[in-house]
């Protein structure tokens, strides 16, 4: 009986709760407190620390002096005042208009850590969570979510090793967990699974938390085992009206172009002199100035807080005719009703992305373009007075950018109403419902782009198919809802939090795309591809398709704290996918944890804090496309039939209705300490994942198979590493502060047990070669091995020894039959890194701030490609390209070949970002103002003959396939340095 | 407890239920751009659809490149891919085809596997399909049921040709797991069982609607084709049933010599009266015949103004192209000399070697300095035996002929002078293919003569190979090769990827 009561009140909390958007809450009387907040010891003012009403969104922020004024509720005396990296202290004002507090630099054990579904205080915390804030994140010219963490969290590593103002990032928690699936993290914007990065603007971010290990994760299901970060977007403050400007401006140019010839090293060694000399990284690039501005405001009155923002960024890239605008708003917005206990918002933002995208090709033939070659031939009419002499895969690098034209247009919408509605004390029922549109990477964009080829472009089959246009789109859609049920309880001395919930989100695809050519006139581009002579003759491409897929889940956690000393966490979340074959399609993931924190039981002078955790999950990868687990046919080309061609159709996919996700299990053991009042802090974590059922796409024999390949279930991987944190908090030198802080991942192990199960067998030897080395000549050649029992990530090839009279490479011979040919294969190196580090380093001097951040990567190797094929000095191709020209080239190899001589130690330490700023004396309307110098990418520090050292976590010419990383491929765009002004103002 | 669940899943899942119905447990799939196995099949358009599946598998034999055509040719004494500098090592796959010395691990191998037993696969699905069917429709699946037979014979003689030693699979739902490997005699017995017992049932019509499909013609060429080889297949010779196979098709009436031999070759040769067998490639259709990309020099594109720069790989063996004389006009199945563009000015070659005899202007010599590291670029004439084109894209729209009338009469002199080398009836039929050439008429026949004979005439189309085999010349000497290690190189490796995917395939001798 009382459960049906309860549930009839609640379904009518629901339908409240959904209808309850403009509802006036309740006034009330209220009085003003003023007060000041300072670092226990030093007594200097902590300047934009929060100050809220307990259990309300209702607060301010401390001013230059640390000075605030707040007005309080009646009824309410219970004041929490924060202040990152100073933890959370709880003051009780009773009946004093007054309150100054004191924070203790590095306690941050009661700040709130965002953990999915709920939060948790750092105490509190028995799995392995980073939490980074805003005060915390990369400085400079960041015009991407994922810059803001590079570097900071140990065990993820966020690597982009081009400059390409539209590239997007690797993003790798805790090395390798799948092969088969999306090794990205799962992101998720306030509490929106699989949201789209793009919908978020850097500026909006208040805070990043990573779940890391099984245990944290586990409350994801299929989608934990590449980690999970959660993206907690900023949110307005009631009572404290604020507006808040911050606007940078940078200047961006090439950090470094390969090391090619000139003009006249290139004529003395044999090179066809064409008469002129050019510097082609100078003629296709530019230095680029971008700008962004951002402007917030918030506030709110009343039980409504809001937080409204709009970017702008204009971000030009290096690469002429490359870059994007960005225009981004967003809505954060909650109102308070019936006393308090519903709670309705709405999160809603759009982004609008015009891209110019770049021909990244335009920089491989830049380095093997001729130095001596001119840039425009005014005789060469077929390709518009560009210099073009023919050859093979050679085109004119300049040509390339001002004749042709990529394009693309993005716009998300993520929007989000959500409600909460206290049915009694402790017990909370919330639901939530999410529309996002997007596209790519189970996130949400309308993409629409187009390609124009010239009718003149020696480059992309211009002149052979008169000019070529294409265009596309694609749409992404994710429905989600979701409701949780919470409940906070104590039993004893024991407090608990309990949660159930239910999840269900649907993503749906779908884009249509046409490609035509022979145009009698570039004057239309993409604009009127009907003008194309393709399509009446059949030529032209069209295409459209649609899918979707489905996951629900139910899932439950149950914390609980005991004096806050001992602690434990056990959550299961039972998740199905429309992915997974008839016979497996749920999946249940469970996970337990559990800490203590000893400081609380020992008497040790001088120890405030040290936790000892430990956890176990399992969590999945899901299967990375639709309908694999299908008998499908499609269109399999057309057959001639009664003298007409008709369509055909066959297998397109065998069936596999066992198939399912990758399992991992995954033990965490950490410990978090705090000694000499907090003067040093850090945390240590140590994890060990044994990854099962792996997904691979396994060569089947045709017949008895309709198809020649089958995804299944098969294989081991096991992974182990070390992460350390470690920061000495506001160390005095004078009047200098100064706050170093040091995170270092040792990646311990990456093997692949293995990867084959009775006929489905992984190449013969138990291995198999990937990344080919390619064209011209070098088809065929392989240059990783991936081998049962062996590391991922193996660069395997000859042993290079000498060079032979014909200016051939030799080798060294490992199978013993007395040569030394490309037979004899072994080990060269890894792509993946053994050590990562960061060193971020924070000093301030009254109103002056410095920040410099390093980061680095170590044991990772690269495969040089430019060098492969471009250094030898091939008499043949000196006549054809020009030539790479390092401290590693072996004059005497003529041939282009692949061995250990192209293969180098990747290790770098870089200067990542540095910022100078300095705290304008301020009075009257402004409560802010800060001004800075940033660099991005100052200089790296590296043995590496390329351009850049950082790691290639997949071959960008095999979709980025995550078994064959270390590729250091030749169409890549080149990374840039950037200098930067900056403001930030508040009002 | 148990309610307190119940009653917190009901209220969970209630949200759901007011936004999207009944579909909040349910996980289905939802296809939409692609069908299933179970919804297809269900008009008679679908069975058509479902019938040219059986055809389009041949689509990949002949065309592309680095399949079944490439490892026929470059393993043969008439075209070779020799390495350019820094263009065409590609693992020394081709060098090592040329040379004999290839391994299990060649991608032709693997690829050429692929597309005959996905061909077998077709069929044999369609085979069990169309037994189904009964009723007034019976008659018609017969004859669909006859042609698929045959054509998945033709899948079977290639691999019988090939592989020799391969699984015969005929079912498709019943298929084993992993099928063993038969022995080349089983499959030769199998290949003929198919062939014959398909005949009464096929089709004899010869017109626009059996055209590129399976007839009783064409069944019996490829009778001849299997007989004129049966002693290397088996050890025991066929000559006799050679000719009987080669008459049906000669005595017909139904095919005649093309007055001008390149008529077979055109772009247009769908109405050849020669070709009994073709694979009906089309730029837009039946896209895959990718000649031009894979024999013309990057600068050639200009002469016949492709929409795609040509790759500059194949081209023919200078003393192969040197056994033709200068007054045959198959002579012009090359491309050699100077190269123009389509204005007619010669082209110059930016990337020519500076040790280049000819220079940096386009000139396709017989001459070939060297087969690996370093031949020319320009060197080598070319494949033009096929029309190119003006403004063809990389996929040709020229038929390519499997069976022609001209080999079917060569079959039959062969087998007739290998019963009597004086068979006065076999020098007739040879001399009948030379004045179409006009080429100067023989008067006697010998086995190096009728080889070089069948060299003239079959040039590229893909059977250099077995009749470099049949006339025990496969293994000798050549220019850039020596003979051959072993002698069992006549049958290529299983391909190793088939190998690692079916532990019941049995390894060739040799490998």
């Amino acid at each position: 009986m009382i459960m049906n009561r309860l549930f009839a009140s609640l379904l009518k909390g629901t339908v409240v709760l959904l209808l309850m958007l403009g509802v006036q809450s309740f006034s009330f009387a209220q009085r003003t407190v003023t007060g000041t907040v300072k670092e226990a010891g030093t007594g200097e003012a902590l300047i934009g620390a929060t100050v809220l009403v307990k259990g309300t969104t209702h607060g301010t922020i401390t001013d230059i002096d640390g000075h605030f004024t707040l007005d309080v509720p009646a009824g309410n005396d219970v004041l929490e005042i924060s202040y990152t990296g100073f933890g959370t202290e709880e003051v009780t004002i009773g009946n004093s208009n007054t309150v100054d507090v004191s924070l203790t630099a590095g306690k941050a054990l009661e700040e709130v850590v965002v953990t999915g579904y709920g939060s948790q205080r750092r105490k509190e915390v028995t799995s392995a969570v980073t939490s980074i804030k805003a005060e915390d994140f990369n400085k400079g010219a960041i015009t991407s979510p994922a810059q803001l963490l590079q570097g900071k969290v140990p065990g993820l590593i966020i690597a982009k090793p081009n400059g390409d103002p539209n590239g997007g990032f690797s993003i790798r928690l805790r090395g390798l967990s799948t092969i088969g699936g999306n090794t990205e993290p799962l992101i998720i914007v306030d509490g929106v699974p699989g949201a789209s990065l793009s919908s978020v603007d850097p500026n909006d971010i208040e805070s990043m938390d990573v779940l890391k290990d099984g245990s944290a994760a586990a409350i994801y299901g299929t989608r934990g085992s590449n980690g999970v970060i959660l993206i907690t977007t900023k949110k307005g403050i009631e009572g404290k009206t604020t507006i808040e400007y911050s606007g940078i401006a940078s200047s961006e140019s090439l950090a470094r172009t390969p090391d090619v010839m000139t003009a006249a090293e290139y004529k003395a060694v044999g090179g066809k002199d064409q008469g002129a000399s050019t510097d082609w990284f100078k003629t296709i690039t530019r230095s680029a100035i971008q700008h962004q501005h951002n402007l917030a405001l918030s506030g709110g009155a009343k039980g409504l807080a809001y937080r409204a923002a709009f970017n702008f960024k204009d971000v030009p890239g290096v690469l002429i005719n490359s870059g994007f605008k960005q225009l981004n708003g967003r809505l954060n917005l909650t109102q308070k009703a019936l006393n308090n206990k519903l709670t309705v918002g709405l999160d809603i933002a759009a982004t609008n992305r015009n891209q110019q995208n770049a021909f990244n090709d335009a920089f491989k033939y830049a380095t093997i373009f001729n130095p001596t070659a001119p840039v425009l031939d005014s005789k060469n009419v077929t390709n518009g007075g560009y210099f073009e002499p023919g050859g093979f895969d050679y085109y004119n690098p300049l040509a390339i950018v001002k004749q042709n034209q990529s394009s693309g247009v993005l716009n998300t919408l993520l929007s989000t109403i959500h409600g909460e509605y206290e049915i009694f004390k402790g017990l909370k029922y919330s639901l939530s419902y999410t529309l996002g549109r997007n596209n790519g990477g189970g996130g949400t964009d309308n993409a629409f782009s187009e390609t124009y080829i010239s009718k003149q472009s020696a480059y992309g089959t211009g002149v052979g198919r008169n000019g070529l246009a294409s265009r596309q789109t694609s749409n992404a859609k994710n429905d989600y809802l979701s409701s949780t049920l919470s409940y906070l309880f104590k039993f004893s001395n024991v407090e608990f939090s309990a949660l159930a919930g239910y999840d269900y989100q649907k993503f749906t695809y779908d884009g249509f795309g046409l490609q035509g050519g022979n145009f009698l006139t570039n004057a239309f581009t993409n604009n009127n591809i009907g003008a194309s002579q393709d399509f009446p003759r059949g030529l032209g491409n069209v295409y459209s398709y649609k899918n979707s897929n489905k996951l629900i889940a139910f899932f439950g956690r149950l914390n609980a704290n005991l004096n806050d000393t001992w602690f434990a966490s056990a959550s299961v979340r039972r998740e199905g996918s429309s992915r997974f074959g008839a016979n497996n399609k749920w999946g249940v993931f469970p996970a337990v944890s559990a800490g203590v924190n000893l400081s609380r039981l020992l008497d040790i002078s001088g120890l405030d804090n040290l936790k000892l955790r430990v956890g176990y999950g399992v969590t999945g990868a899901n299967i990375s496309q639709d309908y694999l687990s299908q008998f499908q046919y499609g269109p399999t080309g057309n057959f001639y039939y009664n003298g007409n061609y008709v369509p055909t159709y066959g297998p397109i996919s065998n069936p596999n209705p066992d198939l399912k996700w990758e399992r991992k299990g995954e033990t965490n053991v950490g410990v978090d300490f705090g000694f000499g009042g907090y003067k040093i802090t850090g945390s240590v974590d140590y994890f060990h994942r044994n990854i099962n059922d792996l997904l691979y796409n396994f060569q089947v024999p045709v017949p008895p198979n309709a198809f020649n390949r089958t995804w299944a279930n098969v294989g081991k991987l096991n992974s182990s590493g070390l992460e350390a944190l470690v920061s000495l908090n506001n160390l005095k030198l004078g009047g200098l502060k100064w706050t170093p802080s040091v995170n270092a991942t040792f990646y311990l192990d990456n093997t692949l047990v293995s990867l084959s199960k009775g006929d489905l067998k992984f190449g013969s030897g138990g291995y198999v070669d990937l990344a080919d080395v390619g064209s011209p000549g070098l088809n065929n050649f392989y240059m990783i091995r991936v081998q049962e029992g062996g590391k991922i990530g193996q660069i395997t090839g000859p042993q290079y020894t000498g060079v032979d009279a014909a200016g051939n490479p030799t080798y060294k011979d490992f199978n013993g039959d007395g040569k030394g040919t490309t037979d004899d294969k072994t080990v060269l190196g890894n792509g993946l890194p053994t050590m990562t580090l960061g060193f971020n380093n924070n000093f301030t001097l009254g109103r002056w701030s410095l920040n410099a951040f390093l980061r680095g990567a170590f044991g990772h190797s690269l495969v040089n490609q430019f060098r492969i094929f471009y250094e030898n000095r091939n008499a043949g191709s000196i006549q054809s390209y020009n030539r790479i020209n390092t401290r590693l080239a072996v004059p005497a190899v003529k041939n282009a070949a692949f061995s250990s001589l192209y293969v180098e130690k990747g290790d770098f330490m870089r200067l990542d970002n540095m910022q100078l700023g300095y705290n304008l004396p301020v009075k009257g309307v402004f409560n802010r103002a800060f001004i800075y110098l940033a660099g991005n990418n100052l200089f790296t520090i590296t043995k590496y003959t390329g351009v850049d050292p950082e790691v290639r976590f997949g071959d960008s010419e095999d979709n980025n396939n995550p078994l064959s990383p270390g590729i250091d491929r030749r169409s890549n765009y080149i990374t840039t340095r950037a200098f930067s002004l900056g403001v930030n103002l508040g009002f | 407890m148990k309610n307190i669940l119940k009653y917190s899943k009901v209220l969970l899942v209630a949200g759901c239920l007011l936004a999207f119905n009944n579909s909040c447990t349910n996980l289905d799939e939802e296809l939409y751009s692609t069908v299933t196995f179970d919804n297809f099949f269900k008009s008679d358009e679908e069975f058509i659809a479902a019938l040219g599946a059986a055809y389009s598998s041949l689509i990949g034999l002949m065309g592309n490149h680095n399949t079944t055509w490439s490892a026929q040719e470059v393993s043969s004494d008439e075209l070779m891919i020799p390495q350019r500098g820094g263009d065409w090592y590609d693992g020394g796959q081709w060098l090592r085809m040329y040379r004999h010395e290839y391994l299990p691990t060649e991608d032709a191998f693997n690829n050429s596997w692929g597309d005959l037993f996905k061909g077998v696969s077709a069929c044999n699905r369609l085979i069990e399909q169309f037994s189904a069917i009964t009723g007034d429709k019976a008659a018609a699946a017969k004859a669909f049921i006859a042609e698929l037979r045959a054509i998945r014979a033709l899948d079977y003689y290639l691999l019988l040709d090939m592989f020799g030693n391969v699984p015969i699979v005929t079912s498709f739902k019943t298929a084993d797991a992993a099928p063993a490997t038969q022995s080349r005699a089983a499959v030769y017995a199998f290949v003929e069982k198919e062939l014959t017992e398909s005949l009464p049932d096929i089709t004899s019509e010869v017109t626009g609607a059996t055209y590129a499909r399976m007839t009783k013609w064409a069944v019996n060429g490829l009778l001849a084709k299997l007989y004129i080889n049966a002693e290397r297949y088996t050890g025991t010779a066929q000559w006799d049933k050679a000719i009987t196979a080669s008459d049906a098709i000669i005595n017909s009436g139904k095919y005649s010599l093309e007055d001008n031999f390149f008529n077979n070759f055109r772009t247009d040769n769908a109405g050849s009266k020669e070709n009994i067998f073709a694979i009906p490639y089309d730029k837009v259709f039946a896209q895959g015949f990718n000649l031009p990309m894979m024999t013309l020099h990057y600068e050639s594109q200009k002469t016949f103004n492709l929409t795609e720069q040509p790759w500059n790989g194949y081209c023919s063996v200078e003393e192969f192209y040197n056994s033709f004389d200068a007054n045959d006009s198959r002579k012009r199945s090359f491309l050699a000399g100077p190269q123009f563009n389509s204005a007619g000015k010669q082209l110059t070659d930016a990337g020519a070697e500076a040790s280049d005899p000819d220079g940096a202007g386009l000139n396709f010599t017989p001459a070939i300095n060297e087969h690996y590291p370093n031949c020319l670029r320009q060197a080598g004439v070319r494949i033009g035996k096929f029309e190119f084109a003006s403004g063809a894209t990389r996929d040709l729209s020229n038929d390519f002929p499997i069976l022609r009338l001209s080999d079917i009469m060569l079959i039959k002199a062969e087998a007739l002078f290998r019963k009597n080398a004086g068979d006065a009836t076999a020098l007739a039929l040879v001399n009948q293919i030379r004045n179409r050439a006009g080429a100067t008429p023989l008067t006697s026949l010998s086995a190096d003569v009728l080889l070089a004979e069948r060299g003239r005439e079959m040039f590229a189309e893909g059977w250099r190979r077995q009749d470099l085999i049949r006339f025990g010349k496969y293994a000798a000497a050549r220019k850039w090769k020596p003979a051959d290690a072993k002698p069992c190189l006549d049958i290529f490796p299983i391909p190793t990827a088939q190998i690692n995917a079916n532990k019941n395939l049995k390894q060739n001798p040799c490998y």
